[in-house]
């Protein structure tokens, strides 16, 4: 595959910043950071706060300078003119001018793309009608609701139609509306065959959006993958059986839920098959037998435990 | 250079619905106008009283606009993280620097014509004579306003606002007073003296080199080539700092 195939590529991507009065204080963002997003694809970028995710989208976009490694957008270095023109970016908590209405700020980010006249009209009416702020268009920024502005910052990145769109905490802080708005929009242009690179701390965002994952913590990527094949089976089945004693399923005490008369337990899948087989022979009836899936949640927390990290409550033990 | 033009024409819009720059412009105005008071205490020197206030009303105000706008308009950028989504489009650092301080500068000596208006009808109003100097003065306080937004512009891509702004105003008075450091260092029996009159001389930019001011108010003449050398000055020296500034905001991580 060639770089025109990842339109994103961290390459042992690594960023130490120095801080202090005398900057004698280092401090490791991103350490050896190295993944590649396909064309076409909705890349995630999942982590805890802290993580480096955003350090990794300002070096994407040249805005730090890294330490080490590489940074490629369409194969190229992002401090080229040619490769900004093709992608559009959406920063955390965005503050577009607010003295600008929502018009003003659109032709303005139009022409810092090199679009104009006719064409740029055109393209300001037709976003702002998908983004749903045509009625607000001649309304002050200021007077915008974080949603609203979350709305007409992305529609600026979409200006000139980008190959490539990188967003960074794109639905933090909105409303349950607003996120499913923004989700829309993000899913919209997966549809139109945009590659994304889709940055957050919220899961069920990742889950609603994103081909392909990479899990930071602590400035290390943790695990990679489709998100497909990181939600695959967790390794054990869950039973739901009747007809049969309490006593009988002892060997699942741990797992064991007693819903009505029914009962409901999960169990190693390699052994799946024999404790079937012993449920049958002790005259239970199996309802129903599942693999257990793993959210992209537990994953997440798997990931960050296994980097040493403590996880909620196991912090205070 | 569409790009160019449209910030620095954004940056005289945002000054326009700024606040501070408002209330400043107003304030400047109401001082012009004003001077017609101060012309009723005044008996055989009103040309030179009405010259003195109106020239220094507007580089008072416009000085403190400039240290305002210039120290001001970086350091929020960077806080506010607009500046993220102007610098990942095409557009290279060093042309958002130039577009922005274009965009300060055209706010200052738009309303730098502004408060001229209003101070010409005041002398057209009280028949006083509108002097060469007057118009050296006028383009004295151009060239000063252009040196302090560099020197604004310098600090502010690298410090605070709160720092920049402090610095400048120091620069502002260290400007002002460079030729009597040199004179009175020059006296010094010390060469230690000596030598830091000479270097700050020559460090700071000599911002009195632009003041015609007394000049205009006593009538008196200014030669051209005074004029040009001033402008000259502020040209180079501005230049040099903004070289600086894009030497310095170009390696510039926005953490």
């Amino acid at each position: 595959m060639s770089d025109a195939d990842f339109p994103v590529q961290a390459l042992k991507l690594t960023k130490t910043y120095r801080l202090g009065f005398f900057l004698n204080k280092h401090i490791t963002a991103l350490n050896g950071l190295d993944f590649s997003v396909p064309r076409g694809s909705v890349f995630g970028l999942l982590g805890p706060n802290g993580a480096g995710k955003s350090t990794t989208i300002k070096l994407l976009l040249n805005l730090v300078t890294p330490s080490s490694g590489q940074a490629r957008l369409f194969g190229q270095s992002p401090t080229e003119h040619s490769v900004r023109r093709r992608l559009g970016f959406v920063p955390e908590n965005p503050a577009p001018y607010n003295y600008l209405t929502g018009r003003e700020f659109m032709s303005l980010s139009g022409r810092l793309a090199n679009l104009s006249g006719h064409e740029l009209d055109q393209q300001i009416a037709k976003l702002l009608g998908e983004v749903d702020l045509s009625r607000a268009a001649n309304v002050q920024v200021r007077r915008y609701s974080k949603g609203m502005v979350q709305r007409l910052v992305l529609a600026q990145a979409l200006l000139g139609a980008p190959e490539l769109l990188i967003l960074d905490e794109p639905t933090s802080g909105l409303d349950p509306i607003g996120r499913r708005q923004i989700r829309d929009l993000i899913l919209a242009q997966r549809e139109k065959g945009t590659t994304i690179l889709f940055c957050t701390h919220i899961i069920p965002d990742v889950e609603a959006v994103c081909d392909q994952l990479v899990i930071l913590v602590g400035g290390r990527k943790i695990t990679e993958g489709p998100v497909a094949s990181l939600l695959g089976s967790g390794g054990e089945v869950e039973l739901i059986v009747e007809n049969i004693a309490e006593s009988e399923l002892a060997f699942a005490a741990s797992t064991l839920k007693r819903v009505e008369r029914r009962f409901v337990f999960r169990v190693p899948e390699a052994d799946s098959m024999r404790v079937v087989g012993e449920v049958l022979q002790k005259g239970g009836r199996l309802v129903q037998l599942n693999p257990v899936r793993l959210g992209v949640e537990e994953v997440f927390l798997q990931a960050v435990r296994d980097a040493g990290h403590t996880v909620g409550s196991e912090s205070s033990t | 250079m569409n790009g160019f033009f449209a910030l620095a024409w954004n940056g005289f819009r945002e000054a326009r619905r700024n606040r501070v720059t408002t209330v400043v412009a107003a304030f400047a105005m109401l001082l012009l106008v004003s001077s017609s008071l101060v012309t009723q205490v005044t008996v055989h020197t009103l040309d030179r009283v009405l010259t003195d206030f109106g020239l220094s009303t507007m580089a008072i105000l416009l000085i403190g606009l400039a240290v305002f706008l210039s120290c001001g308009l970086i350091p929020q950028e960077i806080e506010r993280k607009t500046i993220f989504l102007v610098v990942s489009r095409p557009m290279s650092r060093s042309r958002f620097l130039l577009s922005r301080l274009t965009g300060n500068l055209i706010s200052l000596f738009a309303l730098q014509g502004a408060m001229t208006l209003v101070f010409f009808f005041e002398l057209w109003l009280y028949k006083s004579p509108l002097t060469s100097a007057i118009v050296a003065s006028l383009i004295g306080l151009m060239a000063e306003l252009l040196v302090i937004t560099s020197v604004g512009f310098l600090f502010s891509t690298f410090s605070s606002q709160l720092v920049s702004a402090l610095i400048t105003v120091g620069i502002v008075f260290a400007g002002h007073l460079a030729g009597d450091v040199y004179r009175l260092a020059d006296k010094s029996p010390s060469g230690f003296v000596k030598f830091v009159g000479q270097a700050s001389y020559y460090l700071v930019p000599n911002l009195d080199r632009m003041n015609f001011r007394d000049q205009a108010a006593l009538a008196l003449d200014v030669p051209m080539g005074a004029v040009a050398s001033s402008v000259a000055l502020a040209l180079g020296y501005s230049a040099v700092l903004i070289v600086i500034a894009t030497l310095i905001f170009e390696k510039r991580d926005f953490r």
